[in-house]
């Protein structure tokens, strides 16, 4: 009997040490958790989501390239009106043949180990990456010619082909000192001209930046912030009791109170969407020569992709998945200057049933669900593991489109295993950024299978495969505008994705702490960090 | 001195009182056989509405229409947890089932060949239990494609090494025994002998092991399905049921994670119980251990 109480009382021991360990997280080193304690009048400790630990720091490497200033600043930066404004540079001319960028640059910037920022800083930066592509995935730089310096403060770049988005790619990649440079130092402890140096980084723990006093635009007013890494259930546990002045939490717990806290919702660009294959069943041979299996019986039928966009009603799919939190998206956001929203009524169940008895999807069995010649209207939506959101949304659209007799069975498995099966069923996306390139890899038609996560739907169209030759070729920085909306346009009336939420980042906040909402860029995809893009105009309320 | 009489004395009350170990044990199967058909019958039949998605009746804490509760999607969490836990017996049926048949067979043909079957189910004993159990779990379902085949496959082909042992041990000192000789030199073949000597000696301790590992099978299911690797997160399963309470034990939703782990709970131990009881039935040495 003794050995089964004990046995009883293992199990409890389990289960509650398993509740308990949520709040288990440990004050590090002095004073580095500055929390809502004495003496943490300029100190806070953030959470942030996961996407610091997983890389190098180096933006040679690809670290912080969001396009916003952190360590290091590139040559341009983008504004909370979602535009381009000089960051390093202080202005810049494109040439009439599209091929040449001469950057001005600010005078009399020092980085962080107090040499001169200079040119020859930025040719070493982008010579660098140029010659190091393959350790640098986030900044593309394979159109680049050259680049060089013209004089002190003046640098040329020379692309191989008239590329739009170059201006894009100069806000992503940060400068490193030419000098100073150190391949494995700047892993940890890269040196920069930003607003924040790096005082501590353990991978996967912590990181502790300090304010850059002589940063070229005044010092921030908050002079240590600490980032830690844990689960989100652990820093939500945290911030409960008061250890967190800034916490990322999925938007299912934003309904949640918290004392001395308050809840920001952060407007962003991020776009949930469900890709819909496009082909038919049958096998596809790309340019790599692999043959694949491809296609889907019942989303290759464009009318049944109609019925699903104009049928599905986005606003009690957002109010069920994300309690709300989120508004109805179309297509991409009109907070980007290449968006072309495309606003349409949805939740028009009866128009939806009509095109669908039209084209053949009647439900003759009873069952609720639609059939055309022996085909149930049926598909697979697949969405990664690790996380729960997209789960819940495309739950709650697959119980949304029950109503028009279509039948959504929702999986949960492991990216690998998602890039195979985009090919033949549905699956939950997030994208969202500055660089109107999106369009490009979703849209385009010779990605399909080629590389992997691009054009998923396996979309093919020659008029946007066209427009988006034209965008990218573009002469003029408005022309490529145009032009990128255009592809919109192009693309609208096949909806080879279902667009279903602009999604919006959810922090709990300390009352103490101001994070600046005016300065705030609107969030490109990025798990909860594009928050600390101002963060060097953030101060503690009196 | 008074603690040898109090065991004495509460032996003797064993003995003669209502509770004796006979009574015990049957008490113990008859708990344990109920609570198990109750839930398999229960989850067998059940219509998926019982538990389908209502976003109306999101996180509703244990009332009267819902004594479990229900979770983020309004899923009522004691018809889910009822038809998860039917989930698991099912696979710790099987599971118990192949793998015991799997020990009887190697076990019994290990002792009575002897020489290279011997040493060769040794040796596959030897390399199962060598691997941690929970990591040859979890390969194995991984390999099988996961999902409701792999869990079976991974859970089935795991559990077979102890029992073998002990079935091959047992073997081993009937086959000295005077009568199996006899029989040997009157001419039996060694099947005849395993059939009507062997199986015979072996079945109550091989019994034993089927009722010990069942609870076994269905608390090895749970966890690696908890861990990702078994059954995938849209069938109902306790170990489904129980990672996904996990993301909302931060915010207070005690129940989601509490009722369906004593379901689970229960149903382990009250086959532990009878496993026990009924060790100490059939066999009786043990009670001097």
């Amino acid at each position: 009997m003794k050995k089964k109480i004990l046995g009883i009382l293992c199990c409890f021991i389990l289960v509650t040490g398993g509740i308990l360990s949520g709040c288990g997280f440990q004050k590090n080193g002095e004073n580095d958790s500055g929390g809502q304690g004495k003496d943490s009048s300029d100190r806070i400790v953030c959470y942030v989501g996961h996407g610091f630990w997983d890389g190098s720091l180096d933006p040679v490497k690809g670290g912080f390239s969001y396009g916003y200033d952190f360590i290091n600043n590139g040559l341009v930066r983008v504004n909370s009106q979602s535009e381009y404004e000089g960051d390093l540079a202080k202005s810049w001319e494109v040439s009439k043949d599209s091929l040449v960028y001469t950057y001005q640059l600010k005078e009399g910037i020092q980085f962080q180990d107090g040499s001169l920022f200079t040119a020859e800083d930025v040719v070493f930066t982008y010579e660098t990456v140029m010659a190091n592509q393959g350790q640098n995935g986030e900044v593309d730089l394979s159109k680049l010619e050259k680049v060089e310096v013209v004089d002190e403060y003046t640098v040329r770049f020379t692309l191989k082909e008239p590329f739009s988005p170059f201006l894009d790619t100069t806000a992503q990649l940060g400068i490193v000192p030419s000098d100073g440079y150190d391949s494995t130092v700047f892993d940890q402890m890269p040196v920069g001209t930003g607003p924040w140096k790096v005082i501590q980084y353990d991978t996967e723990q912590q990181l502790i930046v300090e304010a850059n006093e002589d940063y070229f635009e005044g010092a921030p007013k908050i002079k240590r912030v600490t980032f830690v890494d844990m689960d989100n259930e652990a820093a939500f546990s945290n911030a409960k009791s008061g250890q967190l002045d800034v916490v990322m939490v999925q938007p299912s717990y934003a309904v949640e109170m918290l004392e001395g806290m308050r809840v920001e919702k952060l407007e962003t660009m991020d776009v949930r969407s469900i890709s819909l294959p496009c082909r038919e069943p049958g096998t596809f041979t790309n340019e790599k020569g692999e043959t694949v299996e491809v296609g889907n019986p019942v989303t290759s039928d464009a009318s049944v992709r109609k019925a699903l966009a104009i049928g599905v009603n986005r606003q009690e799919v957002i109010d069920h998945a994300f309690s709300g939190v989120g508004r109805p998206a179309c297509g991409w956001t009109d907070n980007l200057v290449w968006g072309n929203t495309l606003e349409f009524q949805d939740a028009k169940e009866e128009e939806a049933g009509k095109l669908l008895d039209e084209n053949g999807w009647v439900d003759q069995d009873g069952d609720g669900i639609r059939e055309k010649n022996g085909v149930k209207c049926a598909f697979e939506v697949y969405t990664p593991s690790d996380e729960q959101d997209r789960y819940l949304l495309a739950m709650a659209v697959a119980e949304n489109v029950k109503d028009l007799g279509i039948s959504i069975e929702v999986k949960q498995t492991t990216w690998d295993e998602i890039a195979e099966k985009s090919y033949t069923q549905g699956v939950v996306w997030g994208f969202g950024q500055y660089s109107p390139m999106v369009i490009d890899n979703q849209y385009q038609s010779s990605h399909f299978t080629v590389q992997a996560y691009s054009n998923p739907s396996g979309y093919e169209n020659q008029k946007v495969d066209d427009l988006i030759a034209e965008a990218i070729s573009a002469n003029h920085h408005k022309d490529a505008l145009a032009a990128w909306k255009e592809v919109q346009t192009a693309y609208m009336e096949d909806y080879p994705y279902l667009y279903l939420v602009n999604v919006e980042h959810c922090y709990f906040v300390s009352d103490r702490l101001d994070i600046s909402i005016d300065t705030q860029i609107p969030h490109p995809h990025g798990h909860g960090i594009p928050i600390i893009c101002n963060m060097k105009d953030w101060k503690i309320k009196e | 001195m008074s603690k040898q009489i109090w065991g004495l004395w509460s032996r003797k009350k064993e003995r003669d009182g209502f509770w004796n170990q006979r009574r015990k044990t049957f008490f113990w199967i008859w708990l344990a056989v109920v609570y198990v058909m109750l839930i398999l019958l229960d989850g067998w039949g059940m219509p998926p509405e019982n538990y389908g998605v209502d976003y109306g009746a999101k996180f509703i804490a244990p009332c009267f229409s819902h004594p479990f509760g229900t979770d983020y999607m309004g899923r009522d969490m004691f018809f889910r947890s009822i038809k998860g836990l039917s989930n698991s017996i099912v696979i710790g049926v099987i599971a118990s089932a192949v793998s015991s048949l799997f020990a009887l067979a190697l076990g019994v043909a290990a002792a009575v060949r002897g020489g290279i079957i011997d040493r060769f189910v040794n040796w596959c004993v030897d390399l199962c239990m060598g691997i941690p159990h929970l990591m040859l779990l979890i390969l194995i379902s991984f390999m099988m494609g996961r999902g409701g085949k792999g869990v079976m496959i991974a859970v089935a082909l795991t559990h077979w090494p102890e029992l073998t042992r002990l079935v091959r041990g047992e073997v081993l000192q009937i086959r000295s025994a005077q009568y199996v000789q006899a029989s040997y030199r009157m001419g039996k073949s060694w099947l005849e002998i395993t059939w009507q000597h062997m199986i015979p000696q072996v079945l109550p301790i091989y019994l034993i092991g089927v009722v010990l590992l069942f609870p076994h099978a269905i608390m090895h299911e749970a966890a690696i399905t908890f861990l990702g690797f078994g059954f995938s997160p849209e069938t109902p399963a306790i170990g489904v049921i129980l990672s996904e309470s996990m993301n909302h034990i931060a915010t207070g939703k005690w129940w989601m994670a509490v009722f369906p782990g004593l379901l689970l709970l229960a149903a382990v131990m009250l086959f532990d119980g009878a496993g026990e009881n009924l060790k100490r039935l059939m066999n009786p040495n043990s009670g001097n251990e």
